[in-house]
């Protein structure tokens, strides 16, 4: 057989055995520790000697492949067992700023100078060394900053706001075809769709993507973008409403004399303003 | 415009909010929010027979202005 064919044959073949050993090693993603960056990096540079028939002995490529494929394997398996396999493998992560304040010892053990230090905190988007509160250096070699309380970003519970639960939307519409799974999932069916649609004044077939929340409302994007679509209003009507009726209320407990009556006006305007401040966090955002 | 024919109009206003409210109790996702729904649509249903009850004694009181 003339060097060509078998350079072509192995080539193919190397190629479908190096995606399916790579597969089997598993999902770890390009944030990997260093030795996996070599180990994935000796498995190339073999695929690619047997390859171009440099390792001129079959078997020897292949038994050496085979070490270097299941030994990180094996690794693994055990690093999931024992803690301490673990660790003598990924290594431990490193804390590099405690209590704002810069731990010395442990960036000469990273190797980090005090610039490099900076610089992997501002890629943090903590450009001021005094907010930061906790870093950590990961077993992957990428800095976590955690930042202090007072400048942290304020979220609802900082702020003492009560907000509703939101669960992640369902895509019921795509390109045009409407799909039952979410729909289902959602405890909604086809007719309510086409309802829904028709008081947007849509045909199915002209959706795109359509999309229900967790209140169950449609968000409808068209292919025809000329369209204007009516966005659903309805909760903030239905909050104007409410407000409406207790100032209703209100003005009938003024003008009554009955004394009986205008306790039950006002009583009455109390209950919905509870009402109302209950539901204002799901009605509003 | 008389004070029958105001609360009338409130009352309407507010069957209409009930039964918006039933329907996002009935078609919102987490128990929790359905439960707050729930809630408000029974808070709101109190207020409905309140004002009903008003209604009808003034009903009783300027039969001229009964109607609906």
């Amino acid at each position: 057989m003339s060097e060509w064919l078998i350079v072509l044959l192995k080539s193919t073949a190397m190629f479908f055995l190096a995606l399916i050993l790579i597969r089997i090693m598993g999902k770890r993603q390009p944030d990997m520790g260093p030795f996996n960056f070599v180990t994935y990096s000796v498995i190339a540079v073999l695929t690619v000697l047997i390859s171009v028939n440099v390792i001129r002995n079959l078997v020897f490529g292949l038994i050496t492949l085979g070490v270097w494929v299941a030994l990180p394997i094996a690794l693994d398996f055990l690093a999931v067992k024992s803690k301490w396999v673990h660790d003598l493998i990924n290594g431990k992560a490193i804390i590099l700023v405690k209590d704002g304040k810069v731990m010395e010892e442990n960036l000469i053990q990273v190797r980090y100078t005090g610039e490099e230090l900076l610089r992997e905190l501002r890629s943090r988007n903590a450009f001021n060394l005094a907010d930061v509160e906790f870093a950590v250096m990961e077993t992957t070699g990428d800095v976590n900053v955690l930042l202090k309380s007072e400048k942290q970003p304020a979220t609802p519970y900082d702020l003492g706001k009560q907000v509703a639960p939101r669960p992640e939307s369902q895509t019921v519409i795509l390109d045009g075809n409407v799909l039952d799974e979410p729909l289902a999932n959602l405890g909604l069916n086809r007719e309510w769709l086409n309802d829904q649609l028709e008081r947007l004044g849509v045909s199915p077939a002209n959706v795109f993507i359509g999309q229900v929340d967790g209140t169950g409302e449609l968000y409808a994007d068209l292919f025809d973008d000329s369209q204007q679509v009516p966005q659903p209003k309805v909760k903030e009507l239905l909050y104007a409403n409410l407000e409406k009726a207790v100032a209703d209320l209100m003005s009938f407990a003024l003008e009554t004399n009955d004394l009986q009556v205008k306790e039950m006006y006002a009583k009455n305007a109390g209950k919905l303003k509870r009402v109302m401040e209950k539901l204002k966090p799901y009605l509003l955002r | 415009m008389t004070v029958g024919a105001k609360v009338k109009q409130t009352l309407s206003s507010l069957k209409s909010v009930k039964s918006t409210v039933d329907i996002y109790a009935a078609q919102s996702q987490p128990a929790e929010s359905s439960a707050a729904f729930r809630e408000a649509a029974e808070m709101v249903n109190g207020v409905i027979s309140d004002l009903e009850k008003r209604v009808q004694k003034l009903e009783f009181e300027e039969p001229q202005y009964k109607g609906l």
